[in-house]
């Protein structure tokens, strides 16, 4: 139960600055969907049984957050949960290319997932937010990815300052 | 042949799925019937402290950008704004002398006087949450009365409805949202029909008659149909009529009024309210 409780707080600092982005950072009409960020992050360096509880948890929140068809919400992050949880990333995690590419095609299939339970636009619409959607997360995944890092090198190099 | 379901995984993943359906669900209900669905109320009370802040610290920005700007840019804009206010004082005077006249000649007929709009003012606290639904959170719920249905307005419009609240924030649907419908009227040939989101930009006005009176630039307001949304409150402009040559009927692409994502400050109209102010 612990360990889903930072994910948490950070899928509702997410969720919280989810819907006061400017408006000025949107590419075809697209959002980054930082809550779908988190989730897959998260989910990536852990095992599909947390990546399905997390995505159960991130749905909920977001669905909340935007107060219509929380169900579709729920489903298509749980199914996009145990997917991420399903790629394992370990091998590469000096490699900032593999979790911004997992984003970027995951957000595609979390898209997807999401007009199949929720059809509402148009194909060409739909197609336009979506590349929007995953260019924009791949960009947010990449920036976070480094920052981590950096924030872990340092981390490291003290550790090893106060061992010498 | 099921041997997969023996997966904890699998069988954990079908289970949280079917309760996501079984919360979405119970969630549409609360819709339908106008009562709260308590996981939602929970999950916003968190969440709105959190909007809030991020609401005050993406806020900066813009207040710098005001603040930060060259003075010759608000002297202009000063000069502009002061030709703006005697042009509408003008108007005022003259729309003053017509509502007067109007009051006189509704006494004259017996008619039911009109009463000022009911409203609470608010602020959009976090907005499009999701790229695929134009919705915001208003900073005002159930504690300062406002009902689900109402409608959310500025100085320049209508913007869109009210679908759900809980006792501290309120969530508005936009009026480009796909789902969102209200009834609206051509201002000059008083020509009816329902405007429509269609998930962009613009709004587009349903179910006119096929000979309807209706041009590029007639401004349309909300037609009180339902008195749920008050009447007269300024929808859009027609930008494009679109005649159907096989059909019976006429719709118009309307530009709305207010851009919904530049929204920072809302009014929330009670309900029943059927008179324009």
């Amino acid at each position: 139960m612990i360990r889903y409780i930072w994910p948490t707080i950070c899928l509702f600092l997410a969720a919280g600055i989810q819907g006061n982005l400017p408006i000025s950072i949107s590419i075809f009409g697209a959002m980054p969907d930082l809550v779908l960020v988190v989730l897959i992050a998260y989910a990536l360096a852990q095992d599909p049984e947390f990546g399905v509880t997390l995505g159960f948890i991130a749905g909920l929140i977001h669905g909340c957050s935007v107060g219509l068809t929380v169900g579709s919400f729920i489903a298509t992050r749980a199914i996009t949960g145990f997917i991420a949880g399903l790629v394992s990333t370990r091998l590469f995690s000096e490699n900032a290319i593999v979790p911004t590419f997992s984003v970027l095609w995951l957000t595609a299939v979390c898209g997807g997932l999401f007009q199949l339970f929720n059809p509402r636009l148009e194909l060409s619409k739909v197609l336009g937010v979506l590349a929007g959607q995953c260019i924009l997360n791949a960009i947010f995944t990449f920036l976070l990815y480094l920052a981590i890092r950096q924030f872990d090198n340092r981390r490291k190099n003290k550790l090893v300052n106060a061992r010498l | 042949m099921f041997n997969f379901l023996r997966n904890k995984t699998i069988t954990t993943l079908a289970v949280l799925v079917c309760l996501g359906m079984l919360i979405g669900f119970a969630q549409n209900r609360g819709l339908e019937t106008g009562k709260s669905f308590f996981v939602q109320d929970a999950i916003s009370s968190i969440l709105a402290p959190i909007e809030s802040a991020a609401h005050a610290v993406f806020g900066v920005g813009g207040w710098l950008k005001r603040v930060l700007r060259p003075t010759s840019s608000i002297l202009k804009e000063n000069a502009r704004l002061r030709e703006q206010v005697r042009s509408l004082q003008m108007d005022n005077a003259r729309l003053r002398e017509a509502a007067f006249e109007n009051l006189s000649l509704r006494k004259a007929l017996g008619l039911k006087q009109i009463s000022p709009l009911k409203m609470t003012a608010a602020e959009v606290i976090s907005h499009s949450e999701s790229s695929w639904f134009d919705t915001a959170t208003l900073n005002c719920g159930s504690r300062k009365g406002v009902e689900k249905g109402s409608a959310v307005f500025n100085h320049l419009g209508l913007i869109g409805q009210i679908v759900d609240i809980d006792p501290f924030t309120a969530q508005m649907v936009s009026l480009t949202d796909l789902d969102s419908a209200v009834g609206g009227t051509v201002q000059r040939s008083r020509c009816s029909g329902i405007v429509r989101g269609q998930g962009s930009e613009y709004l587009v006005l349903t179910y006119l008659p096929k000979d309807a009176d209706v041009i590029a630039n007639d401004i349309v307001v909300s037609s009180g149909m339902g008195k749920v949304i008050p009447k007269g409150l300024p929808i859009g402009r027609v930008v494009r009529v679109i005649r159907d040559t096989g059909g019976v009927t006429t719709s118009a692409l309307i530009a709305p009024s207010v851009r919904f994502e530049q929204v920072e400050t809302v009014f929330i109209a009670g309900i029943g309210q059927s008179a324009a102010q």
